[in-house]
């Protein structure tokens, strides 16, 4: 090909090229919800004097152009692919692949969030509990914990965090349950740990708090694929994941109040599993205020549990030995507000929380 | 608005395209300047206002100068018109600084006026006074205010350079031609500025910011830091540069270069003619000479090249790091000067290790946040405060980007470029050259585009100038 020709060719392609992405950026529907990275998409905004003149239209135009251009998850994943295999990155968005698991990178520990979170939970033992209540807490350490190692990324010491922890809520007993836990016991492509390999864990705790713990369960799985969360972010073309969920007779005998919408739940919200994120099938994903009732108990000992996310899958396991477990959710309900929903004597008082949440705790009220 | 940005690349570009060639010639520089009109006011709609008063000064002062330029009051009329545009720099981008500086040696509180600065004022003040100085010298005014606005306001350099003066392109302005050849070249030249800023830049400014975030500094990490920074701000800013040749290309212009392989530089002397080409020209043009240059004595000489150094890096940024850079290169070239050069031309190796050197660790200084943080990071890197060798999280940053700092060292020096002049000389790699290239190019557009979607807003260095 002579020179000419080549400027031609390369003057048409570029031509083609942009006026293409032109008429498609604007005449191709656009998603108001981005599915993969669970997310609202920027919408359009609205072209007003005021808007133009304060700069306000156009700075939120372009968060706009770039989520709604045509195959975004496409060029997402080409972005992923490149800085992976071209560039070797080790790492995209800071979500990296490791022994076939996706990890974010949970690092450094952030000392300030630790007492900030500490300082929460002393608020509601300072408020609420009395020397009767019996206050324990547990750390879960989140998937990097057991990835980084391995494969080299940074991490915190999640010893010192678990220590320092341990410190600072020197108002509760601490159960340790990170030496039960393996990556295998987390899902490959979300944050959470998997239910049925959790079953020890639930038993560790009953056991430190007094409870009767039970081993009598039956496994189910769901029929679809479960892709978590790390899988949108990372845009990563990997393997779903089978969610499985456990069932046991407590759990089967168990009625469930959710306080926030004021009405009946299932355990397992089988139209959660339906839905864009398949784990909020555990006690309908997240709400501020549940509580768990168990007829068949043998015992009248009742649970108030603080939690975060990873609390939806291990209450169902806990709830053989309670007759009643209340979840509350500090990040969705002020904690003032508690007394008129719970009745804290005789409650055994359980703070459970993932590292994800105690290192940005400026998510709890 | 970026160039590396979607609204850019797949709204502005094309619409702008259609518009420019689909105008009549006489009507070409009107669409120019409309749509650089957009493209500024697209970030600062407020600021378009302050650059429309400055053209119009321009263009009234260039007429008067034009008119009395055989006349003392020429020069006092190109003086003033110099101070007018100079005025509002000092007002929107230095007024603090000396506030600040005054408060602290008076011990008064004199209120901060905090103005926004707007975007690229240091260009275009800088190419309104080249344009007065060059009438005052001789070149014709521009009677036509449409040509004028759209040379000052051009949005191809309008933000971040190259400084293009007026007698540069003052013919291109009225008689340009427009040609698939020019166009390639103009496509070429934008699509590899584009790479530079996207792939390479923005993941070593990234690299940057995992540093300046990180709890667990190390010597190593001090230094992967220096190396990346330095890296980091010459495809930021040459490859916007090459982004804006690239584009006025296209559109028929002829820009002046503004780097060329500065990193490949022997001394800081040479550095400097690579460097920034148009700043460094523009001050050797207009302040340097004017000044006496070296026709008064070594001495004075010496006091020229103090003043414009201190000026250059003030130029950078209303702030004592940057002052200090500036001095520092006073300093490096001025001892080139009285014997260094000489030294320097015997050992090729020594010369790239002592320049390369001390250019990365004047951009230490030069990226402080302030001198505290400057000295703070020069002493990181001579390991003092008693900080590790190595951090593990250097490690992971040095195996995680290795193939970009890689490929910005490569990308750095003449090595591609020259590859692909020898392949090119042959018949067959002319032919497999001119095949591979629009697939190349449109395949790094769509990566490109592919980081664009997924990634956040990675605003040019260069802009805060």
């Amino acid at each position: 090909m002579d020179m000419k020709k080549k400027d031609i060719i390369l003057c048409v392609t570029f031509a083609l090229l942009l006026a293409g992405g032109l008429v498609l950026c604007l005449f191709l529907p656009k998603s108001s919800y981005s599915d993969s990275e669970r997310r609202m998409l920027s919408p359009m905004p609205e072209l007003s004097a005021e808007n133009v003149w304060s700069g306000r239209f156009m700075s939120d135009f372009e968060g706009h152009a770039a989520d709604a251009f045509p195959f975004r998850e496409s060029f997402r994943r080409l972005k992923a692919m490149t800085a992976l295999k071209v560039f070797a990155r080790q790492d995209n968005n800071g979500i990296y692949v490791s022994e076939g698991f996706l990890a974010s990178m949970e690092y450094p520990m952030n000392e300030d969030s630790l007492v900030r979170a500490a300082g929460r939970f002393r608020y509601i033992c300072e408020k609420y509990l009395t020397d009767e209540n019996k206050v324990y807490l547990s750390v879960i350490p989140d998937k990097n914990c057991f990835l980084a190692r391995e494969s080299g990324h940074p991490s915190m010491d999640y010893g010192v965090f678990e220590k320092r922890m341990e410190e600072l809520a020197d108002f509760a007993e601490y159960i340790p349950v990170s030496d039960l836990l393996e990556r295998g016991d987390y899902y490959r492509t979300d944050t959470h740990w998997r239910q049925e390999r959790i079953t020890d864990v639930a038993q560790r705790l009953l056991q430190a708090m007094g409870a009767a713990a039970s081993q009598d369960y039956e496994i189910h799985t769901l029929d679809r694929d479960f892709y978590g969360v790390y899988h949108g972010q990372a845009a990563l073309p990997l393997a779903a994941d089978s969610l499985q969920y456990v069932t046991g007779d407590a759990i089967l005998g168990c009625q469930v109040h959710d306080w926030q919408n004021n009405r009946r739940i299932p355990v397992y919200d089988m139209e959660k599993a339906a839905g864009r994120d398949p784990y909020e099938m555990f006690l309908s994903g997240s709400l501020s205020l549940i509580t768990m009732e168990n007829p068949g108990a043998g015992t009248d000992k009742k649970l108030v549990l603080f939690r975060d996310s990873f609390g939806s899958s291990i209450a169902p396991l806990l709830i053989c030995g309670y007759s009643q477990i209340t979840l509350a959710d500090i990040r969705y309900i002020q904690p003032d507000l508690l007394s008129r929903f719970i009745d804290f004597q005789n409650c055994d008082v359980l703070f459970l929380y993932s590292t994800l949440v105690l290192n940005h705790s400026d998510t709890l009220r | 608005m970026l160039f590396s940005s979607i609204s850019f690349l797949y709204y502005f570009l094309p619409l702008m395209l259609v518009l420019y060639f689909l105008a009549p010639k006489r009507g070409k520089n009107a669409v120019l300047l409309l749509a650089s009109l957009i493209f500024y006011g697209w970030g600062e709609p407020k600021y378009v206002l302050l650059m429309g008063l400055s053209i119009l000064l321009g263009y009234g002062f260039g007429l008067f100068v034009e008119k009395y330029r055989e006349r003392k009051a020429g020069k006092v009329i190109c003086g003033i018109s110099a101070g007018i545009s100079l005025s509002f720099l000092l007002c929107f981008k230095y007024a603090d600084f000396f506030i600040g500086n005054f408060n602290a040696v008076t011990g008064l509180g004199l209120p901060l006026w905090r103005l926004a600065l707007p975007i690229g004022i240091s260009f275009y003040t800088f190419q309104i006074i080249s344009y007065t100085v060059d009438v005052y010298r001789g070149q014709a005014a521009q009677r036509n205010l449409i040509h004028l606005a759209a040379y000052v306001a051009m949005f191809p350099q309008l933000i971040a350079g190259p400084i293009v003066r007026y007698c540069d392109i003052a013919e291109q302005l009225t008689k340009r031609k427009h040609s698939f050849h020019g166009a390639a070249l103009g496509i070429r030249r934008f699509v590899i500025g584009l790479g530079k800023k996207i792939l390479i830049a923005n993941q070593l400014g990234e690299l940057c910011a995992v540093f300046r975030a990180s709890q667990e500094k190390s010597v190593l990490f001090y230094w992967l830091y220096a190396v990346s920074f330095a890296l980091h701000i010459y495809f930021d800013f040459s490859g916007y540069s090459d982004m804006a040749v690239g584009l006025g290309r296209m559109f028929g212009f002829q820009f002046p270069e503004n780097f060329n392989y500065p990193y490949i530089s022997a001394s800081i002397t040479e550095f400097w003619r690579r460097w920034h080409i148009s700043l460094g020209t523009w001050f050797r043009d207009y302040v340097y000479i004017p000044l006496g240059g070296n026709r008064r004595g070594r001495g004075r000489q010496l006091v020229n090249i103090l003043i414009v150094w201190m000026l250059t890096g003030f130029w950078h940024g209303a702030a004592w790091n940057f002052i200090l850079w500036g001095l520092i290169f006073a300093f490096l070239l001025t001892v080139e000067k009285l014997w260094l050069l000489t030294l320097l031309e015997k050992s090729r190796f020594l010369s790239h290790a002592y320049t390369l050197f001390f250019v990365m660790i004047s951009f230490v200084i030069f990226n402080g946040e302030s001198l505290e943080q400057a000295f703070s990071d020069l002493a990181g890197l001579a390991g003092a405060g008693g900080i590790p060798l190595v951090s593990a999280e250097a490690l992971y940053c040095l195996r995680s980007f290795a193939v970009v700092l890689v490929a910005g060292v490569i990308g750095a020096a003449p090595a591609v470029r020259s590859l692909a002049g020898k392949i090119a000389q042959k018949p067959a790699g002319g032919r497999l050259l001119n095949l591979l290239e629009p697939v190349v190019l449109a395949g790094l557009l769509l990566v490109m585009t592919a980081y664009l979607v997924d990634g956040s807003f990675n605003p040019f260095l260069y802009f805060r100038f």
